[in-house]
């Protein structure tokens, strides 16, 4: 019972009679739904918590929640002292969350067709090239001084000149997106490469493999810690070049989703989309430290 | 099974002579203790029978052809780094394996893989990583695969070195039981070591090796009678004898050594 009694659950408690107060008119469902939903999830969390700080974690990200919500519904609903257009109350965004999702998914096809295709192809290339250029060390000094020069050069002042260069928008933010991602893998892959112990590579030397199998089977798994660094990076680049690129010149996906609204000042829907976005975004995330952990299982 | 000869040869990192004229001939079956203090270059000369690194000068032949290269003709286990960590115990040796004997099936590979396990006993691990095998089962495992590939030659660097006292015994047994299943079959194996004891329970010969540059101070062969029961061979007095020998060997001249090198350590040493 006395376990019960945390931040976490006394501020939902506190949210829970905010919402419910008699005078407050009508009652947020929405806001009520999320809100005993993350409850929901906290308790789970608790019931199925490990060790004593993971119980205490699930507890504090409960807490935050639930002091947002309430600080959010408090100030633009009951008080009013936020400005309504900029602020607008977590009601409303939420049941327009909801009548907005079919747009937004569909919006989130087109900017991930856009994402997965730039993304890819930087994988493809940058991957094998890296590993080539990392294990070949006159290959090395031949390229490393342009890695030098075109590696840290901001992928967005790319965008303009894409846009004209190529003939679709398509196309244009496919390539943005695809050397944003590119410079991360290919750099962090070279360097993964050179930080094989040598012991192991004297391993494989011994073992007289031939080349491919040498590149597939030690090079590549050797370099991987560094190569999955790298592929988070270029993630989060590809991201920020996707939005930059349809806040430039898309007419549809979710970054322009954003910017549309944002221009008619319609800021309820900006937060919905923001909101839209970090959702995708932690999914993503997700997924990808899910593989991530697969693939360095070896290291634990 | 082969055997390996090394006439005059030399070697230098960058200016710095680190063998100096190495003349040596392990006979085919034979065991060679390569004996010496830190710095010797008896890593280095390890190296070189693994073709990892080229002589400066001099020749070194195997059954009479010239070393050009790394090759499965000599298992290799090291003090570390033997396995590669991302791959299973059972996947390790499959990968040698394969580039041994070319074009089997997979399930032969994994039958002679895990027979080879077996024998080192280490039945239970074929699926375990090497990061959840001890130090011990690991080098258990490194021995498994340079047998399974059975190469007639076996170079091992200070395999033991980094083992608790009981563990390695336990190895050394195991080296040593391995070693001598078949007297026409045995391999050709150089095994560098600091400890004294170590090499005369392992070695038919040991070479001791001087510092600065690294040298053949003696070669002494080891007239033990087979199989040497450690808990026996450590009461005799012919064993007392041998180790005085070796250690008076060891540490003659070798403060003068030191003085001559400006510094005790070796660059290049371990490359």
């Amino acid at each position: 019972m006395k376990q019960l009694i945390t931040a976490s659950n006394l501020l939902f408690i506190a949210l829970l009679a905010a919402l419910l107060w008699p005078s407050a008119g009508q009652i947020p469902w929405h806001l009520l739904i999320v809100s005993v939903t993350v409850e929901a999830i906290a308790l789970i969390r608790l019931a199925t918590a490990r060790s004593a700080e993971s119980r205490r974690g699930a507890g504090d990200v409960g807490a935050v929640i639930f002091f947002v919500l309430l600080a959010w519904y408090l100030a633009t609903t009951r008080f009013v002292v936020l400005d309504k257009m900029l602020f607008p109350q977590p009601e409303a965004v939420l049941k327009l969350f909801v009548a907005e999702l079919p747009d937004m998914l569909k919006g989130l096809v087109n900017s991930l067709i856009l994402l997965v295709s730039g993304y890819l192809l930087a994988l493809a290339t940058a991957l094998p090239l890296g590993l080539l250029v990392g294990w070949r060390v006159r290959l090395f000094h031949a390229v490393n001084p342009f890695t030098k020069v075109l590696g840290p050069i901001p992928p967005i002042v790319y965008i303009p000149y894409a846009i004209a260069l190529l003939p679709s928008f398509r196309a244009a933010s496919i390539f943005v997106i695809f050397i944003g991602a590119f410079w991360p893998i290919f750099i962090n892959t070279v360097s993964g490469v050179f930080n094989i112990p040598r012991g192991l590579l004297d391993s494989a030397r011994v073992l007289n493999l031939r080349e491919p199998t040498l590149l597939a089977r030690v090079i590549l798994p050797g370099a991987m810690p560094s190569i999955c660094t790298g592929a988070t990076l270029a993630l989060v680049f590809a991201f920020v070049l996707l939005a930059a690129a349809e806040l430039i010149g898309a007419n549809s996906g979710i970054g322009w989703y954003v910017k549309n609204f944002a221009d008619f000042a319609d800021y309820q829907r900006v937060i919905v989309g923001i909101i839209f976005i970090s959702i995708v975004v932690t999914a993503i995330t997700w997924g990808t430290e899910r593989l991530e952990r697969r693939l360095l299982r070896w290291r634990s | 099974m082969y055997e390996v000869a090394l006439s005059h040869v030399n070697y230098s990192y960058g200016d710095h002579l680190v063998l100096r004229d190495i003349t040596l001939t392990a006979e085919a079956g034979d065991f060679v203790c390569l004996l010496g203090p830190s710095g010797c270059g008896k890593s280095t000369l390890l190296r070189l029978l693994a073709g990892l690194t080229q002589p400066s000068g001099g020749a070194i032949t195997l059954d009479g052809g010239e070393i050009t290269g790394p090759g499965l003709d000599r298992g290799v286990v090291f003090q570390d780094y033997s396995l590669f960590p991302w791959m299973t115990a059972g996947q390790n040796i499959i990968l040698a394996l394969e580039q041994a004997f070319p074009g089997k099936k997979k399930g032969t590979y994994r039958d002679i893989a895990a027979g080879y396990l077996e024998m080192v006993g280490l039945g239970d691990a074929f699926a375990k990583l090497p990061g959840q095998l001890s130090g011990g089962m690991r080098q258990r495992a490194a021995i498994a695969r340079a047998f399974a590939v059975n190469s007639p030659v076996l170079l091992m660097d200070e395999p033991f070195g980094a083992l608790d006292a009981i563990t390695r015994a336990r190895l050394q047994d195991l080296l040593l039981q391995l070693w001598q299943q078949k007297e026409g079959e045995r391999k050709t194996v150089f095994f560098v070591t600091h400890d004294v004891e170590e090499a005369i329970l392992l070695a038919n010969r040991i070479v001791v090796m001087g510092l600065n540059p690294g040298c053949v101070k003696g070669i002494f062969p080891v007239d033990l009678p087979r199989p040497r029961l450690r808990q026996d061979l450590y009461k005799t007095e012919a064993f007392a004898v041998m180790r005085d020998k070796l250690v008076t060997v060891l540490h003659e001249n070798i403060l003068s050594e030191l003085d001559e090198g400006q510094t005790m350590s070796t660059p290049g040493d371990g490359i």
